[in-house]
């Protein structure tokens, strides 16, 4: 008996970081060169915080079937660089497949920044998309350490490009390995926050070099500008968490000592997964507190992501490249130092060395304005098979880059007026207008 | 029968280890439709509880504000409320960190090979089959409870403990169904590390049990304890007896099947930082509670949590 209780003690540890584990914080590219000034929450007002945090309302779900069947997928790519010693546990990349027991067409979701292909938001687009008739396979972003350590051929995510590349060789190499009784009989392709520009450029991959023949895109809330998505989430962190170890450290102190008077006034035997949830929602109240919950949220995800760059790249900003760490070394100390440091950091430290190296031809400027959707502008405004949707409270993009997404796609996007980031995934609307773009019926109102 | 068992366990051990290019296995369904139900149907009772956990902490921020002596419901000699200086700081006692680290490897190691594919085996037994096997085993701990919670002198949780006991044993059928939450007795099991902190005991250094996973040297001596007292009283000869061997691992896969974990699913190179703080942070919070009438010591120098 105590080992079950050792166990859930361990479950309820992690549920613990759940008001943090929000999915996905993007990394997107933004119109012009330079990090865009304005509000660090871009277009996102109190509503769009709340709904970023909490996700739809159980009461505004679609309908979703009572069952979906799942596979696990781990696979070996032939590709994958040698795995450091302590990353051992992402050696193979590991996707999720739900299959239809009749021809069908295939899916792909591919989730948002440093997010796994099997989190809260992914399983509901899998439902909805199970539900209507897809086999739906669903992937992590190519910024997920296990995708950089599985499946990238650098180790420093974050180039649209690059990353596109991995994903469709990725993608490729699963399908060719699926059961013979999954008959496919189209690709369409998804993602959600940064997942969405990976979506859309593997599209464009596919589209001159015909392998998946990727037939339609949906994007959700996806980036514009990387870089200046990441600046707001960046100065959005230094706002209202404050810059470096200082901030987290008087975060964590008032969160303790919340919840610690919050259990003993409740007169509770035991710390459970209930107490917290209700504990988050007791103490998550005013817009600077669920800022705070988000821009952690997303530099926690960064914080592996620049680690593992870092190793791959051996540019020793935390990790000397003489000694790099073995399995038995602490690396908490490792993780506070990155913990200090915004995705500026990243760039300017271990993204910009490692891409210049590779390309003489490339600048600081050129590399961040690849990293912009508008790289791919032409078959955006010409193909009529790119879809998006995205709300006008999304905090990754500015006014800017909203209009920019509308006019380039035209009648082809749809613009929700809440949900913030990712907040209205699964909303009947969300779900209806997502399958009426995979399956051609978009715009409705054209005969 | 005992050696069929053991061997089919290590050929999934050997399963586990081979290391072909792909494999695809089956994984319990997922049920989205039932689980928004429950969430629409738990939306309610969250609310209300929201609301009135905010009521009695606003409650006790205003006695704080308006300068009467700051305490907490609960007795006249409640503590005050902690502030953020009282948080013990973001670093954890580790003394045993390698052999913690490597521990914590095998873990991870062992439950993807033999524990997580055992466990999802496990799950496609009806529900209430499952159901009845937890309840068994939740009552055979019940007895444990009852001893700690009278060493702890909370006997008011002890009395509850040996009530639902004898409701659960008798009514609940040996155990199998468990009667006395429907009688508004919910279990909340306790343990010997618990009465070790009541008595006044720090967790200590951190330490990952083999199998067991993330602990502490108290929490781990009292897991010990516990095992002890079961083993010693032998409830139904269970213990000690012909059917023995199958109980441990009976009681492990029930216990690892209803835990919702996995082990580097985030992928993240720092998850043994991550569990290793929350676990021992949790436990600092419990431990808050148990001792709510005294102020948590500032030690002179600033030592890692837990020690």
């Amino acid at each position: 008996m105590q080992i079950s209780r050792r166990l859930r003690q361990i479950a309820f540890a992690m549920v613990w970081s759940a008001p943090f584990a929000i999915s996905a914080e993007p990394i997107e590219p933004p119109p012009q060169s330079q990090p865009a000034p304005g509000p660090a929450t871009g277009l996102s007002d109190s509503a769009g915080l709340r709904a970023t945090v909490f996700g739809t309302p159980p009461e505004a779900m679609a309908p979703l079937p009572a069952k979906v069947p799942l596979y696990e997928i781990n696979i070996t790519l032939p590709w994958r660089l040698p795995v450091p010693e302590i990353l051992w546990f992402d050696a193979k990349l590991r996707v999720w497949l739900s299959a239809q027991d009749r021809p069908a067409p295939l899916a792909i979701v591919i989730s948002g920044t440093g997010s796994d292909g099997n989190n809260k938001t992914i399983s509901i687009l899998r439902a909805a998309l199970y539900g209507a008739g897809y086999h739906v396979l669903t992937m992590p972003s190519p910024t997920f350490s296990g995708f950089i350590v599985s499946a990238s051929s650098t180790g420093v995510a974050g180039d649209l490009m690059q990353d596109g590349h991995d994903l469709y060789a990725a993608m490729q190499e699963i399908i060719a390995h699926l059961p013979p009784k999954v008959r496919i009989t189209d690709i369409d392709l998804l993602g959600f926050s940064l997942g969405g520009a990976n979506a859309a450029i593997v599209k464009s991959i596919d589209a001159s070099e015909g392998k998946l023949k990727v037939h339609r895109v949906v994007m959700i809330n996806p980036p514009v500008s990387l870089f200046s998505s990441v600046g707001r989430l960046d100065r959005l962190f230094a706002s209202t968490i404050g810059p470096g170890e200082m901030g987290v450290d008087l975060l964590y102190r008032r969160l303790y000592a919340q919840l610690a008077n919050l259990y003993r006034v409740s007169d509770r035997l035991e710390l459970d997964e209930k107490f917290i949830l209700t504990a988050a929602a007791v103490t998550l109240k005013t817009d600077a507190e669920f800022s705070q919950a988000i821009a952690l949220a997303y530099r926690l995800q960064l914080v592996d992501m620049f680690f593992i760059g870092d190793l791959y790249a051996k540019t020793g900003v935390v990790i000397d490249p003489e000694h790099r760490p073995k399995v038995g070394d602490s690396l908490e100390d490792i993780q506070r130092d990155l913990r200090a440091k915004p995705f500026a950091d990243y760039f300017t430290r271990v993204f910009a060395p490692y891409y210049l190296q590779r390309r003489p031809e490339a600048s600081s400027a050129s590399l961040i304005a690849a990293n912009r959707l508008d790289i791919i502008a032409d078959a955006l405004r010409s193909d009529g098979d790119y879809y998006a949707q995205t709300n006008s409270n999304d905090l990754i993009l500015n006014r800017r880059e909203l209009d920019w997404l509308q006019d380039t796609l035209g009648p082809r996007i749809v613009v929700y007026d809440h949900g913030g980031h990712l907040g209205e995934i699964g909303d009947r609307q969300q779900v209806a207008d997502m399958l009426d773009m995979l399956a051609g019926r978009w715009p409705r109102s054209a005969p | 029968m005992k050696t069929a068992v053991l061997m089919s366990v290590g050929l999934l051990a050997l399963s586990g280890c081979a290391s072909q290019m792909v494999s695809i296995r089956t994984v319990p369904d997922q049920t989205p439709a039932a689980d928004n139900a429950a969430a629409l149907a738990n939306a309610a009772a969250f609310a209300e509880a929201v609301a009135t956990e905010s009521a009695e902490v606003e409650s006790v921020a205003a006695e704080t504000a308006s300068g009467s002596p700051p305490e907490v419901h609960g007795g006249p000699e409640a503590a005050p409320l902690l502030t953020p200086e009282d948080a013990p700081p973001m670093y954890t006692y580790d003394p045993w960190e390698r052999f913690n680290r490597f521990a914590y490897r095998f873990n991870a190691r062992f439950d993807e090979a033999i524990f997580l594919p055992v466990a999802n085996t496990y799950r496609r037994v009806p529900s209430p089959v499952r159901a009845g096997v937890h309840n068994f085993f939740a009552n055979i701990a019940e007895i444990d409870s009852v001893i700690n919670y009278t060493l702890q002198w909370r006997l008011k949780y002890g009395l509850r403990s040996l009530e639902r006991l004898v409701i659960n044993s008798t009514i609940g059928i040996g155990g199998l169904i468990d009667a006395a939450t429907k009688l508004k007795l919910p279990g909340t099991p306790t343990g010997f590390a618990t009465t070790l902190a009541k008595w006044g005991m720090h967790p200590g250094p951190y330490l990952v049990i083999p199998l067991l996973g993330p602990s502490t040297l108290r929490d781990g001596v009292g897991f010990l304890a516990d095992y002890g007292a079961e083993y010693g009283i032998n409830i139904a000869g269970l213990y000690r007896g012909n059917v023995s061997w199958a109980l441990g691992p009976v009681n492990t896969i029930d216990q690892r099947a209803n835990i919702d974990f996995r082990y580097y699913s985030g992928g993240s190179p720092f998850e043994y930082e991550t569990i290793r703080f929350l676990y021992v942070r949790r436990r600092l919070i419990e431990d808050v509670g148990l001792r709510a009438n005294e102020r948590p010591k500032k030690p002179a120098v600033e030592v890692p949590a837990g020690k």
